[in-house]
């Protein structure tokens, strides 16, 4: 899997592209934790994630946790369909603030 | 090499012969063909040495004759024979000594034939021989000192350095040829190894039901197998191995296996096989080669085999607990053409949900400390592994065969036959290790697929697998190396999943999903598993392993079967 970050509108865009397992969820904790430690306001694409596992969640779900403690920004854009699914099965769906696109969350 | 400046001191004589030997010394020293260098120098130290004629002798190898080299001077002998014990020159390689005569017609060693037949009229004569340490290479002759005298003592003293010099860059040319020698050869060997790699079958899935392994003790092997898919879904077999080792063994191997190939598919039936190859091989082979050989035909709708044995091992059924051996057979092929004249036997076996293992001597004889495996000891050694697919079993035994210390002194080739009848669709090994997680969820999509499963349910069964081996790699193995076995039967209506480790058996108490109103990051794919699947069970392991987590799914609605 492939991670792209970029500065958008004052933010970071993490584009998370491809399958995010156990190989690859302790890669993307660490993007993610990084920028939380630095307060950065994040937006994650997820339009590109063909497949996440409990592991990708709970990287996504320390990060949600410390942005809230942080009162910065996280939220979860374009989540493609299997990612939902997966969000759903977690009943996290409605924990997560989530966009249809990067652009709403961007101005969320 | 550099020539030290000459020291002023020395007589201008003695000067001038250690030029001639440093420079000789050089040659010698730097020649890649020596033999050429000899030739070139001959000829400086014979105008050097004011020698009328000269001739190099070398010891040829195979009769320990001597045999002129290169000439320099009026007469050229090049090519001139000499016997043991015949004249001056064998004189002085006999005694490893430089022999200087003054008036050659006085020595009664002298060979007056030769001058007769060239008309040349040898005075005196200096011969130094070469020799390094015992081993006798040839000698230096000069002819009549130019002039009218005769060579003397110090003449003699710088050919003896001259000859010792030439004699050890000789065995340094002969060595270094020697090196080459061999390192074609094994260059040759190991494109030998690649083309008799290339000639067994390819790789099938693991749930293929026959499949082989060989492990050549050298870099050629005498052993071979083969599969060869016939029209009718029927899989013909065969596993040989041809007497002798090395290259005329892998010869003869490349020619069995050659014939098997072309022959599987037009004969009918495996004796018809065997006995063709038989008279080919009785034909052309040569004496004492010899090939035992066994071929078979799988039929995986019945679980039944056709089996022809020619010398080879007997095979072993192993049927669940119980283990037989297949006696019957034949002698060994390319003996005696008559021997199959009347065909050769087959008998059916019936694998009954079993597996047939057939296997060369190089299991069986891999007893260490001269004791045989034997059968039964193959039995044995097979009983830990037997849950593993087909392919990870061969492996896993061929790997306890090296382990016990048990070093591969021949070739070991193994090939198993099974009924896979009641097999899983998918049955494969995975190191466990989350690099692995990709290739599981890819292999059972694959096989949720192949069961005429689509739609939205087969990504959510591939995420409980997933889980289910995270928690394998990560707690049942703590991280620590591994293996997963993933199982997949059922039908378009019905999945069953297995997953089965070698690690500690855990208590299924310790495993429960997480509560969901606890937003906390893990734990969460116990819960995923529990959500997707109907049933999750933890199941008595089978032996020698530590787990067995049984997953199962009704497939409902036709939005999840292929139409």
């Amino acid at each position: 899997m492939k991670i792209e970050s970029r500065e958008l509108d004052g933010a970071v865009v993490v584009a998370l592209v491809g399958e995010v397992d156990l190989q690859h969820s302790p890669t993307v904790r660490k993007h993610l934790m990084d920028l939380m430690f630095e307060r950065r306001p994040v937006v994650v694409d997820m339009g590109l994630v063909d497949y996440i596992d409990s592991s990708g969640i709970a990287s996504l779900v320390e990060a949600y946790q410390a942005a809230r403690k942080n009162g910065t920004r996280f939220i979860l854009a374009a989540v493609s369909q299997p990612a939902m699914r997966v969000l759903q099965l977690a009943r996290l769906d409605k924990v997560f603030a989530l966009a249809d696109t990067v652009e709403a969350g961007l101005t969320a | 090499m550099r020539v030290e400046e000459r020291p002023q001191h020395l007589p201008a004589a003695l000067a001038d012969d250690l030029d001639l030997i440093a420079e000789m010394t050089a040659d010698f020293a730097r020649s890649l063909d020596i033999e050429e260098t000899l030739r070139l120098g001959l000829a400086h130290i014979s105008t050097r040495m004011e020698a009328e004629a000269a001739s190099i002798f070398l010891m040829e190898p195979g009769t320990g004759d001597l045999v002129c080299r290169a000439c320099f001077g009026p007469t050229d002998v090049t090519g001139l024979r000499l016997v043991k014990g015949q004249g001056i020159v064998w004189r002085a390689v006999n005694r490893n000594a430089t022999e200087l005569v003054r008036d050659a017609t006085d020595d009664p060693d002298f060979a007056h034939q030769i001058d007769n037949n060239t008309g040349f009229i040898t005075r005196s004569i200096l011969c130094a021989p070469m020799a390094v340490r015992d081993e006798r290479l040839g000698a230096i002759e000069l002819f009549n000192k130019k002039g009218g005298g005769s060579f003397d003592a110090d003449d003699r003293r710088v050919l003896q350095a001259l000859a010792a010099s030439a004699a050890l860059a000789l065995i340094n040319a002969r060595q270094a040829a020697d090196m080459a020698e061999q390192k074609a050869l094994k260059h040759e060997l190991s494109l030998a190894a690649d083309i008799q790699r290339a000639m067994l079958p390819p790789q099938r899935p693991p749930e293929f039901p026959i499949h082989g392994i060989n492990l050549p003790a050298r870099g050629v092997s005498g052993d071979f197998f083969d599969v060869v898919e016939l029209g009718d879904g029927k899989i013909a077999f065969a596993i040989a191995d041809v007497s002798g080792k090395g290259m005329n063994a892998a010869l003869l191997m490349a020619k069995t296996a050659s014939l098997f190939r072309c022959l599987a598919k037009r004969l009918d039936g495996p004796g018809a096989v065997l006995a063709a190859i038989d008279s080919e091989l009785a034909e052309t082979s040569s004496a004492g080669m010899f090939v035992t050989m066994i071929a078979g035909i799988l039929d995986p709708a019945s679980g039944k085999v056709q089996l022809a044995n020619a010398g080879h091992e007997p095979p072993l059924l192993c049927c669940g607990a119980s283990q037989s051996r297949i006696d019957e057979g034949m002698p060994p092929l390319g003996i005696v053409p008559e021997l199959f004249a009347q065909g050769c036997p087959e008998s059916v076996i019936d694998l009954n949900g079993g597996a047939l293992y057939l296997f060369t001597d190089g299991l069986t004889e891999a007893g260490g400390t001269g004791s045989m495996l034997g059968a039964d000891g193959v039995a044995r050694m097979l009983a830990p592994h037997r849950i593993r697919p087909a392919p990870d079993r061969l492996r896993a035994l061929v790997a306890q065969v090296d382990e016990a210390g048990l070093a591969l002194k021949d070739d070991l080739t193994m090939l198993v036959v099974e009924d896979v009848r009641n097999q899983p669709i998918m049955n494969r090994q995975y190191q466990a290790r989350p690099a692995s997680l990709s290739q599981i969820r890819h292999d059972v999509g694959q096989a949720l697929s192949a069961l005429g499963i689509s739609g939205p349910v087969i990504p959510d069964i591939v995420l409980a697998v997933d889980e289910a081996s995270q928690n394998v790699i990560r707690h049942a193995y703590g991280g620590g190396e591994g293996e997963l076995i993933v199982q997949v039967r059922g039908d378009h209506d019905h999945v069953d999943l297995r997953l089965i480790d070698f690690a500690p058996t855990i208590d299924p108490a310790c495993v429960c999903p997480r509560d969901l109103d606890d937003i906390r990051p893990g734990g969460l794919g116990t819960h995923f598993i529990r959500e997707v699947m109907d049933e999750v069970e933890f199941l008595a392991p089978p032996p020698e392993t530590g787990n067995l987590l049984r997953m199962a799914k009704r497939i409902g609605g036709h939005e999840n079967r292929k139409p």
